[in-house]
């Protein structure tokens, strides 16, 4: 059975189409990646699945419930982390763990100990005194000590430092080596590729791909600088490459990811003295799928 | 001081709004009692008369000023709003100083200013500065409307002065305070317990012994005497060196402290929520609870400032028979007529508590802070219930403090203990009225959301014009039917009935119960 199932949802806002007939399928226990640029409805989408936003049109089951009728019972199957924080200034972030732990039906009091002492919180602190990150934690520390069976994360590293961003992930992983569901909203491919089994891509409320990340494998592309101890030679002719500029002894081109072992094989035999490979963007990956056609 | 002039026009204007509304309502405020004060006392022996009932009610004396002030017309209006008017000037200043100090700097505005070519006092100074010029303003618009309403003009140079002064003094002394703590909810904490210090002092020092009045800037400001035979202008000069004073030591602790930091550590809170926290209700308590704090402690004190009129209010009344038209019943019952104008007061007061309790729901929802909550097992209607559920009980709890303040100070000067109680009913007669504005509030949470602040403010402000000038502006009777206070008796001027006071209190369930129907049906955040 699936955690979440969406077909056709559509919600608008006054004049404003926020979502167009997306779609969206999440297995039961797998990590899935809901990808799209910022303003193309991922946090729209999520607040339908919690019952706060009523469709305008469509079919959305989540737990194999109607998420708008049955919020309450749903709720407690379930923990959110909002992509913006927001919590109560006077209220320490121990206090607001331990309230939404509760609201949500119990909380266990030791990994949340565990789990503050992991992302290095000091629970006696008042909100106010929170930087965006720390009120990010005080969300996912209440959500990820509790039992709920799907976490619905919104962008939920946006504030966070690498060292907090892999803790993060290896929470993650434990979530799924426990069998529970995770959809993951974000707009960073990597955060995404490192945790996720499937992905679905959404843009302007609609979905344009969704699968395994092998099946999106196409998609992706890698932005290449190197400077080499030989001049760089037949390197613009291997499949896959695009964009090349060659300048003596330095070179920088995007291969597609099938392209990347004739590349490197090629540059081997050039000495390699520095490259820098950078995953490229959603942003970029867009525009290059789907160009502008439809965006007004 | 490096960008000191360019800081303090951001800052105008980002106050223009506001600050318009401060120094106008200061002008209004002083206009109203001037106009007033000179139709009721114009005449030496109408206001030998005053002198007469007030020099000898202690309560009066606490609440507005030295009697020796009631000598002359101008005088009697510095008697009777000066002390509340320096309130006023001393809260803008608060907040202005608090705003563009700590405030700034909180919030990490200040950081992204600082980090341009501008010196570390640039911010306070420039902060001193937009609250000086708008204590000149204050004090230009005293000084016109003074000499506009006939009083005379070295008089109301000095009133004005001394009210500038006293902002003087507490914007600076928000400088201090500024440096020291490291919110700006603990500055306006400070500096809002000196000004109710200040305001407590010169009560009992009037009331008592001078030498407290002595301590407080509202008492040097006025024991100016500015309309009398020894006005003083010294004082003044008092206010603008401990003015002086203050702002260096503010400077001092500015330039041995860092960014951000204040000179006392803010408390670290509770580590685990108590037992009380595990509810969207008891969330909703914690939320509300200094508001429903102060509401009932300051409508508790008016009712006992009230009160303690109450057993001069005959004598008063046959010395001013105009003030009669006011109350409803005319010139009999004067007490009675007296103790429901002033209870149905209490009452609008405990509607706008409910009504703006009620409102802070949709703030909530606004800011994001429904989603969280909502996306737990917590409903809808457990929700809104719980912020509709302190607004009805904490206005309740309002009415009772001013019932129960009237009748404690009526009783005591009238010697008879069971007032308290009764006036505590009486003031109980009222409570199906308070609920029903507030039940206006909530309809429109659940329907009009966006449209719900308005239509909880318009009921409030229609039922205060319905009850306080429906007679005096003569409006026809059908335009008064839709106030709920129309439809209860006007305890204990009139017989409390058991019907209306149900019925009024159906029209409440019904538009509450209305009002969480709505909620369940609308999208939530926008």
């Amino acid at each position: 059975m699936s955690a979440i199932a969406i077909s056709g949802l559509t919600k608008t806002f006054g004049r404003t189409t926020a979502l167009d007939g997306l779609d969206l399928t999440v297995r039961e226990g797998e990590v899935h990646g809901f990808l799209g640029p910022n303003g193309s409805g991922k946090t729209t989408t999520i607040r339908v699945l919690l019952g706060l936003l009523r469709a305008d049109a469509g079919e959305v089951r989540l737990l194999g419930g109607d998420p708008w009728a049955d919020a309450v019972a749903l709720h407690r199957r379930l923990a959110y982390v909002p992509g913006d924080v927001i919590l109560w200034p006077g209220i320490t972030g121990g206090e607001v763990i331990d309230l939404l732990g509760r609201l949500r039906g119990g909380l266990d009091r030791k990994r949340r100990d565990e789990l503050l002492d992991r992302f290095d919180l000091d629970p006696s602190k008042k909100a106010r005194a929170y930087s965006k990150g720390n009120r990010q934690k005080v969300a996912l520390v209440a959500a990820l000590a509790s039992d709920a069976e799907l976490l619905l994360l919104d962008e939920p590293t946006s504030g966070l430092d690498p060292l907090m961003e892999s803790e993060f992930q290896r929470c993650v992983r434990q979530v799924k080596q426990d069998g529970r569901t995770v959809l993951l909203s974000s707009h960073i491919l990597a955060e995404v590729e490192a945790l996720c089994d499937r992905v679905s891509i959404i843009r302007l409320g609609r979905t344009v791909e969704s699968g395994t990340l092998r099946e999106l494998r196409h998609l992706t592309r890698t932005s290449i600088a190197v400077e080499t101890a030989r001049p760089v030679t037949g390197l613009a002719d291997l499949p896959g490459v695009h964009d090349a500029v060659f300048e003596d002894h330095r070179a920088r081109f995007d291969v597609d990811s099938q392209g990347l072992e004739p590349v490197m094989q090629r540059l081997a035999t050039l000495g390699v003295r520095s490259i820098t490979s950078t995953p490229p963007t959603l942003e970029e990956m867009f525009l290059r799928h789907y160009g502008d056609e439809d965006r007004s | 001081m490096t960008g000191t002039g360019t800081l303090l026009g951001f800052s105008l204007r980002r106050e223009r709004i506001g600050l318009p509304l401060w120094i106008g309502g200061t002008g209004l405020l002083f206009l109203i009692q001037s106009v007033q004060s000179q139709n009721l006392y114009g005449t030496a022996e109408e206001l030998a008369a005053l002198r007469g009932t007030l020099g000898g009610n202690t309560a009066v004396i606490a609440m507005s000023g030295p009697v020796e002030l009631l000598d002359s017309i101008g005088g009697e209006i510095v008697f009777e709003i000066f002390a509340f008017a320096a309130i006023i000037v001393a809260l803008m200043n608060m907040f202005l100083v608090g705003r563009h100090t700590r405030g700034d700097e909180e919030t990490g505005r200040a950081e992204l200013i600082r980090s341009a070519r501008v010196g570390r006092r640039a911010p306070v100074f420039a902060a001193l500065a937009l609250a000086a010029l708008a204590d000149l303003a204050v004090a230009v618009a005293i000084f016109a409307v003074a000499v506009g309403t006939g009083l005379p003009a070295g008089g109301s140079l000095l009133v004005a002065a001394a009210l500038g002064g006293i902002g003087l003094v507490f914007a600076a002394l928000t400088a201090v305070a500024a440096q020291v703590f490291e919110h700006a909810r603990g500055v306006y904490g400070a500096v809002g317990l000196a000004i109710g210090a200040a305001y407590m002092l010169r009560a009992a020092g009037d009331a008592g012994n001078p030498a407290l009045s002595w301590a407080s800037p509202i008492g040097w400001g006025q024991r100016t005497f500015p309309y009398g035979g020894q006005q003083r202008w010294w004082p003044v000069l008092v206010m603008a060196g401990v003015a002086l004073a203050l702002v260096g030591v503010a400077l001092l602790a500015l330039d041995r402290r860092d960014f951000g930091a204040g000179l006392v550590r803010s408390r670290p809170g509770r580590p685990r929520a108590s037992w009380a926290l595990g509810s969207a209700a008891g969330l909703a308590w914690r939320l509300h609870r200094g508001a429903v704090i102060g509401w009932v402690l300051g409508v508790g004190m008016l009712g006992v400032a009230y009160g303690s009129l109450g057993d001069s209010i005959e004598q008063y009344i046959l010395d001013n028979p105009e003030v009669a038209e006011f109350l409803p019943g005319g010139a009999a019952d004067v007490v009675d007529a007296y103790l429901a104008l002033t209870i149905t007061m209490g009452a609008l007061l405990a509607a706008a508590f409910g009504v703006a309790a009620a409102l802070r729901a949709r703030a909530e929802e606004t800011a994001g802070r429904a989603e969280p909550l909502l996306a737990t097992a917590v409903s809808r209607r457990a929700w809104l219930g719980s912020h509709l559920g302190v607004a009805l009980a904490g206005s309740a709890l309002v009415l009772i403090a001013a019932g129960f303040g009237e009748g404690l100070s009526y009783g005591l000067t009238v010697g008879d203990s069971g007032q308290a109680v009764r006036m505590t009913g009486v003031a109980l007669a009222y409570l199906p009225a308070v609920w029903a504005v507030v039940a206006v509030a909530a309809l429109s949470l659940g329907w009009w959301a966006k449209a719900a602040a308005v239509a909880g403010w318009v009921a409030v402000g229609y039922c205060a014009v319905v009850e306080l000038f429906a007679d005096s502006f003569g409006l026809p009777e059908w335009l008064l039917q839709a106030s709920p206070f129309v439809h209860v008796p006007e305890a204990p001027l009139e017989p409390v009935t058991a019907a209306p006071l149900l019925a009024v209190c159906a029209v409440a369930v019904v538009l509450v119960v209305a009002g969480l129907a709505g909620f369940r049906r609308r999208d939530v955040g926008y």
